[in-house]
């Protein structure tokens, strides 16, 4: 009988061995293996789509652990337009350390992920950025009980204690904010933005700086009753797009991503709305809504490896870019009209290249 | 504190005899102590010992008092826990499939229950004396923690907590607020007048002997004290709190809780003599039975609350009882816990114990194997490939195997048995070779087979019998393989169960996974280093030290980080280890080390004379380790190596920083981030600890069981 165990045991750790290899059958996702990773996606026939989870308008993650915000629906906006369908997604939520490891191993196949886009990240990881879709920039908190005002500057915070996230570039900004504004400030940093909260709330920080989209949120969950928290300079001290990442040479992929997103801009500046998109496709008011949903015959989907429909099926299903963002933003007590994330035509950065 | 609880008599019983089925020998009789006398013995035996006794019941007091108003404290949003009490132990696991989560935590009730009323020796269970102190003890808690609370906050309309005027409080306007802003120095004035008192006793020399007095005023002394802190919760900061009469009848639920349970020990106490008090016992698992019982029946009757998140929609109705979907399953498991139960008593007494052990304890092993594959996943089989491939597999290796082991097993089988074996062995490594060279297409679980097999064949000759002997080895082959194969077969099925993220399962569901999968897979690994580590063959030695000392020197986390991003890198092209299959091979690596030396210091306490003994009757080197060495060594290691699985289970949060929802990252980094929590963390991690605690002490409990049926430590 005790050989009867210890074959067990064996075959429990010959499962074992056997189980990666197994699970990997289902799981296989190499973007050098065949080539071309949209092919690759395809036949998965799920995107698998590496967000945050973790922060809020972004992607939060449910009681029920769906995945909401502007980037999840940006990865569904990419799946509508690959499979017609937006719930063909496979969310993995990464922490800002392993996010670029697992588009690298191909454990994910695009990384939306409130990741700015920088020229060392372009260059040096090998990694390929799409669109901005969000343009973020560091801001400051403040009390208003303090003297502080939405017009406040940097030069305003002399002498404060200014708290910021350790190991972020954040830390490193608002140093060299105030060493440009020439005044003294006292940085301390914490693991955790609960942290910073709490002690910006009993008063052992005077500021707090973040991502404004971080901060608004923020200030919209957690401000007191006692406090009128305050967000400036108007102009942040830093430049932080968020944008799509996915692996380099991946072209075909690549533009999906790209012209997923540009999509939904242009169907903001057109006035395609989910509820409209159907009438629109029915009946389009002009050549380039009639070419994106796929009405005409000059559409470029096709040439893309996707349905004539794929742009209108994201729309339909997920919505215009201005309907995505608004549904995450307000809540968080953000306004996209008069922002920088306001359409050209507003006086805002987003822009989408014509489709024809 | 030099405080030992307990009486004396307790204390220096005999020892007990390692088979607790047999009666214990007689105690010599001593009837137990007063109160009083008790404590004067073990509490204020000296002024020093009172003054211990006194400092840490101060401290224990602030401390309870404290974690009472953090958990009970209107600032807390428990809601954010019981809303996502789901999300918590099964993270994104569809609601609809909820059944299967249930079907495993049945199967894992049927099998305890018929394990314990199997195979556990019941032994004396709990005497009267214990169960009804520990009753009066519980009640005397719950009154404690009604009176110790601070009591709540006075709301408005809109639920707002009302502050009151600061300036007044300044004033002092009542010896409550007074005491409130002067506490550290009433506490630490309390304590010096304590220490004095004592003091001053003792230089009297009238501590012990001067009568009751000096002991009846120290008594009164920290009772002042702990009245002071009760006083003191009614000041508390500057929100307006309700008045001691209303704090006391608000929690009319509890006073009845605290006074049943105290009421019903003291009958206990005093409806039994001392003597039938220390000789009367219920066996453990009823009182268990009983606990649990009340708490799923409070789930039917009393208010807990319901709530949850349903298709968008939170469900928020704290006056309701708990949802069915949690009582009703409970309900159930409980039924089946004391049927089963039940049920194994039954057979035990028909004399079944012995029969049933070994099936009983496979299942256990299997079990997980089972219920991940077969139940939690659900695997979607292609029949046709099925029946195509995966069955006459099967047959052929489990027929052509038993053809193998009967005639290997055969006692007379002498120098053939070894070619035939050896043999076995180079056709196993060829197909490895083979596979890696791509010479000819073979199935993993094929490899697998042959490599199984080829393991057999060189050990069968060590369990050479008579007919039925071998009969049981071709049995016991034939089983493994139809195990073997339909674990590999379902492994190799995608699943129908759709979430919407990448992990089937998370929360404390991944934890307990790749705790269980990390314990089976290190323990046999674990047992060979360590008897590898102790082999005279210098290469296994040499080998297993090696890796012993690599693993423990690198630090678990960069195993993990290895195993689940970086190891992704060396694989062939299309293949990927999905992280949790990783950080389940990385645990189980780092974990095999620690447990081969604990294994290994069991292996050093068996003493020569058995090596030579099992030499002499002409055992071979695997009998002797298998039979003689490994039985005794085990037992010895019981404790470091309980200590070993405890550890493990805990260092499972180290999931968190490899980016996989464990249950410590969900209460620390994703409750506090979904937008109507933002920032509610500490309850989560407070609730998280207590699940943690439950489970790493009930593991102590059950090792410090299996110790003393074993006899470790005192043989």
């Amino acid at each position: 009988m005790l050989v009867l165990l210890i074959v067990v045991a064996l075959a429990a750790v010959a499962c074992s061995v056997d189980q990666p290899a197994g699970m990997a059958a289902a799981d296989a996702v190499d973007p050098t293996a065949d080539g071309d990773l949209l092919r690759t996606v395809r036949e998965r026939g799920r995107l698998v789509c590496g967000v945050s989870g973790t922060r809020v308008i972004f992607s939060e993650t449910r009681p029920d652990g769906s995945v909401v915000g502007v980037d999840a629906d940006y990865c569904r906006v990419v799946a509508a337009a690959v499979f017609g369908d937006a719930e063909a997604v496979e969310f993995v939520s990464l922490t800002t350390g392993e996010r670029f490891t697992a588009l690298h191993t191909g454990v994910i196949d695009v990384l939306i992920r409130s990741t700015t886009w920088t020229q060392s990240r372009d260059t040096e990881l090998g990694l390929d950025f799409g669109p901005v879709i969000y343009y973020d920039g560091q801001q400051l908190m403040a009390r208003a009980g303090d003297g502080f005002t939405p017009t406040s500057g940097v030069a305003d915070i002399a002498g404060a204690v200014v708290c910021a996230l350790a190991g972020t570039t954040t830390e490193q900004n608002v140093s060299d904010a105030a060493d440009a504004a020439g005044i003294d400030i006292t940085v301390t940093t914490f693991e955790d933005f609960d942290q910073i909260t709490e002690n910006f709330i009993q008063g052992a920080c005077d500021v707090v700086t973040a991502d404004g989209s971080a901060l608004a949120g923020r200030k919209a969950k957690q401000q007191p009753d006692d406090q009128e928290w305050v967000i400036f300079p108007a102009t942040p001290i830093s430049k932080e797009p968020l944008a799509p990442v996915y692996p380099q040479n991946q072209s075909r992929f690549g533009d999906v991503v790209n012209w997923a997103v540009y999509a939904t801009i242009i169907a903001d500046e057109k006035g395609i709305t989910q509820a409209n998109v159907d009438a629109m496709a029915a009946d389009p008011p002009d050549a380039e809504t009639a070419r994106l949903l796929g009405a005409s015959d000059d559409e470029q989907q096709s040439n893309m490896g996707l349905a004539p429909d794929a742009f209108r099926q994201a729309i339909s299903q997920v919505g215009n870019y201005g309907e995505i963002l608004g549904r995450h933003l307000e809540p968080a007590g953000l306004t996209r009209a008069g922002s920088i994330n306001a359409s050209w035509r507003d006086g805002g950065l987003i822009y989408a290249p014509p489709a024809r | 504190m030099t405080a030992t609880m307990g009486d004396p008599a307790a204390g220096a019983g005999p020892v007990e005899p390692w088979d607790g089925e047999r009666e214990p020998a007689q105690k010599p009789e001593e009837p137990s102590l007063s109160a009083g006398e008790w404590l004067g013995r073990n509490l204020f035996s000296s002024p020093v010992n009172s003054l211990l006794t006194v400092v840490f019941s101060l401290l224990v007091l602030l401390a309870v008092r404290g974690l009472l108003n953090f958990t009970f404290s209107e600032e807390r949003t428990w809601r954010a826990v019981k809303t996502n009490m789901r999300f918590l132990f099964t993270h994104a696991y569809p609601q609809d499939q909820y059944a299967r989560i249930w079907v495993c935590v049945g199967a894992i009730a049927v099998l305890s229950g018929l394990s314990v009323g199997l195979l556990a020796r019941v032994g004396r269970g709990i005497s009267m004396k214990k169960l009804s102190m520990n009753l009066m003890a519980t009640g005397g808690v719950i009154a404690l923690g009604i009176v110790l609370r601070e009591p709540s906050a006075i709301v408005d309309d809109e639920g707002v907590a009302l502050h009151r005027d600061v300036s007044a409080v300044a004033g002092g306007g009542s010896f409550a607020g007074w005491l409130d802003a002067n506490a550290f120095t009433v506490l630490a004035v309390l304590v010096l007048a304590n220490v004095a008192l004592a003091l001053w006793f003792h230089l009297q020399g009238t501590y012990l002997r001067g009568g009751p007095e000096p002991r009846t005023a120290h008594g009164a002394l920290v009772l002042v004290s702990v009245g002071v802190l009760i006083v003191q919760q009614y000041a508390t900061g500057e929100v307006v709190r309700e008045s001691f009469a209303d704090a006391m009848s608000d929690r009319a639920w509890w006073w009845l809780a605290a006074a049943v349970l105290v009421g019903g020990g003291a009958a206990l106490w005093l409806g039994l003599g001392d003597a039938r008090r220390r000789n009367t016992f219920v066996p453990a698992m009823y009182v268990f039975f009983v606990g649990s019982g009340l708490m799923v029946l409070s789930a039917w009757v009393y208010p807990w609350g319901h709530y949850g998140f349903l298709e968008g929609e939170f469900i928020n109705e704290p006056g309701r009882t708990v949802a069915m979907t949690t009582k009703l399953p409970w309900t159930v498991m409980l039924v089946l816990l004391v049927a089963t139960y039940e049920l194994g008593r039954v057979l035990r007494a028909a004399g079944a114990g012995p029969k049933l052990r070994v099936p009983l304890n496979l299942l256990w092993v299997l079990t997980p194997f089972v219920l991940y594959w077969a139940v939690l996943r659900d695997p979607d089989l292609d029949w046709d490939h099925v029946l195509s491939t995966d069955l006459p597999m099967a047959v052929f290796f489990a027929a052509f195997g038993g053809v193998v082991v009967w005639f290997l097993a055969h006692p007379r089988i002498g120098e053939a048995g070894r070619v035939m074996a050896a043999v076995l062995v180079a056709v196993a490594a060829l197909n490895w070779v083979a596979a890696y060279f791509g010479w000819y297409p073979m199935l993993q679980k094929a490899r697998i087979s042959f490599l199984l097999l080829a393991v057999v064949a060189l050990l069968a000759h060590n369990f050479a019998g008579d007919r039925s002997q071998r009969l049981k080895l071709v049995a016991a082959w034939v089983a493994t393989m139809a195990v073997f194969h339909w674990l590999v077969t379902l492994v190799n099925s995608p699943s129908t169960v759709d979430t919407p993220t990448d992990a089937l399962i998370g929360g404390f569901g991944i934890t307990l996974i790749v705790a269980v999968f990390t314990l089976l897979l290190a323990f046999p690994m674990g047992v060979l280093l360590a008897l590898a580590r102790t082999s005279k063959l210098p290469i296994f030695r040499v080998l297993s030290t090696a890796y012993i000392e690599v693993f423990r020197g690198v630090p678990l986390i960069t195993v993990l980080f290895f195993f689940t991003l970086i190891f992704n890198l060396f694989l062939p092209d299309n293949m990927t280890l999905v992280d949790i299959a990783g950080a389940t091979i990385g645990f189980a690596l780092f974990s095999a080390a620690y447990l081969a030396e604990n294994v290994r210091g069991g292996l050093q306490a068996v003493r020569r004379g058995q090596y030579e003994a099992s030499d002499a009757v002409g055992f071979t080197t695997v009998q002797r380790t298998l039979f003689i060495v490994l039985p005794q060594a085990l037992r010895v290691s019981i404790p470091p190596l309980v200590g070993q699985v405890i550890a493990t289970f805990k260092e499972t949060s180290l999931l968190a920083i490899v980016g996989i929802f464990d249950f410590l990252r969900i209460a620390d980094k994703v409750i506090s981030a979904q937008s109507e929590f933002l920032g509610v963390k500490r309850e989560g991690l407070l609730f998280v600890s207590f699940i943690y605690w439950i489970f790493a002490y009930n593991m102590s409990k059950h090792s410090q069981r299996l110790e003393k049926r074993l006899g470790v430590g005192e043989r």
